[in-house]
């Protein structure tokens, strides 16, 4: 028993091992690729939140407590696709994300706390507090863009 | 021979007595422009934000805004109705002078990161109502900052050849071939909104080149690139896509424009009327289609 535990303990720190290398060793245009992906699925979810902050889309606390939910994860996925091996790559992340490391993830840490704002005003359902703290949510977008992606 | 009839003279008299006050009085009605009308311009125009300080419940247009550029800082100034520190002390004609000339009540020009080029354009009318809003508000004692200008630009004098290789002063004139929505969107985008500052690319000496008007450049301010606003690019977002951006900053796909565009959307063109969008949108759409800017 005592073999075959400590076989598989082998094995699985073997192959925990090996998976995080592959992950370290991810080509560059993957990396960008994956970050563009959260990005989008950021937009996804965003988009309708935006719109009711905006008076454009019926309000729905329900689906802002959701999508606010799933920002709250996909605001976390985007920043180590950020890696210095894709700086020769082609996007719209322009040279400041590494010529200024710490504002970047200034921004970042600046988005995650806005989303997890949203995600705590939405538990109290006040439509007003919660279309403004959509509002600086999307100001933090706006915000890191501004700095560091290039404008289409 | 006519012999003056007395009484037919004192009733002349009279009436010229009369025409003259009811001259005077619609004289200084118009003097006094119309501060609702002039609250909606100074949106379309964008004020706010170039004249008020960058933090948090900074006084509205008590100027303070940093501006940088190449040839180095500008500070927006005080334009509230303060004595001192603002245009407490200027007539209507010193405002209109400002906008229409890009020169202070002292006669010195002004520095053209104040886009006197653009607002030049704007209506002697509009002017007035502009006038009359800024002279409501209340008056805010916030010392100007001088700007912090690299050496030769702060000599205020040069802007003399400038203007005189650059601008051209006048309201714009309605083009009578285009309709009444895309002259008016015309007078949004040229006149008030003077999105071409941002949007135009600009020869070395910060003059825009004129033949690349809203075509975009890759320095635009803040030193990245600002989009190209004729149908060249343009033409890929249908007008409902195009009004929603200029509303809320955000496209289709849930992605939300940059803090400098972002501020523009919340200043003015999320506040324009329907009709205002429309014919703003119209108007883009009607330029001609110009290419990006080579690398």
């Amino acid at each position: 028993m005592k073999k075959k535990l400590f076989a598989a303990g082998l094995a699985l720190a073997l192959g925990t091992g090996y998976t995080f290398n592959a992950l370290a060793q991810a080509k560059p245009d993957v990396l960008v690729k994956q970050r563009q992906a959260a990005m989008t699925l950021i937009g996804k979810y965003f988009g309708p939140l935006g719109g009711m902050a905006q008076g454009k889309v019926p309000f729905d606390a329900n689906i802002v407590a959701r999508n606010a939910g799933y920002l709250e994860v996909l605001t976390k996925l985007p920043w180590d696709g950020f890696d210095a091996s894709t700086q020769n790559e082609k996007s719209a992340t322009l040279p400041e994300v590494w010529k200024d490391p710490a504002k970047f993830k200034a921004a970042q840490d600046l988005l995650q706390k806005q989303v997890a704002n949203v995600v705590a005003v939405a538990k109290g359902g006040n439509e007003a507090a919660i279309k403004a703290a959509l509002g600086d949510v999307g100001k933090a977008c706006g915000n890191c863009h501004n700095t560091f992606r290039e404008k289409k | 021979m006519r012999v003056p009839c007395p009484r037919a003279s004192s009733r002349a008299l009279r009436s010229g007595v009369l025409a003259l006050l009811l001259g005077a009085a619609a004289a200084t009605a118009q003097a006094q422009g119309d501060a609702k009308r002039g609250q909606y311009l100074a949106k379309a125009g964008g004020c706010l934000a170039c004249h008020t300080e960058e933090k948090k419940d900074a006084a509205p247009f008590a100027g303070g805004r940093a501006l940088k550029t190449p040839f180095g800082t500008f500070y927006g100034p005080n334009i509230t109705p303060n004595p001192e520190a603002g245009i407490g002390r200027w007539s209507e004609a010193d405002f209109i002078r400002a906008m229409r000339l890009g020169v202070r009540p002292d006669g010195a020009h002004y520095f053209p990161a104040f886009p006197y080029p653009s607002f030049t354009r704007i209506t002697d009318g509009d002017l007035r109502d502009l006038f009359a809003f800024l002279r409501s508000l209340p008056p805010n004692s916030r010392a100007n900052q001088a700007h912090d200008l690299r050496f030769p630009f702060g000599l205020r004098f040069l802007v003399a050849p400038w203007k005189w290789l650059f601008f051209t002063a006048g309201p714009l004139a309605t083009d009578a071939r285009r309709s009444a929505a895309v002259n008016r969107g015309a007078y949004l985008v040229e006149a008030l909104g003077h999105c071409g500052e941002c949007h135009t690319g600009r020869n070395f000496l910060g003059a825009p080149n004129r033949d690349r008007f809203l075509a975009g450049s890759k320095t635009g301010p803040d030193g990245k690139g600002v989009p190209n606003l004729t149908p060249t690019k343009l033409k890929k977002w249908d007008d409902g896509e195009l009004k929603d951006f200029l509303q809320t900053g955000m496209t289709p796909d849930g992605d939300v424009a940059a803090e400098t565009m972002g501020e523009v959307v919340r200043n003015t063109t999320g506040q324009l009327t329907p009709d205002d969008l429309a014919a703003l949108i119209a108007y883009l759409r009607s330029l001609p289609p110009l290419p990006d800017e080579s690398r």
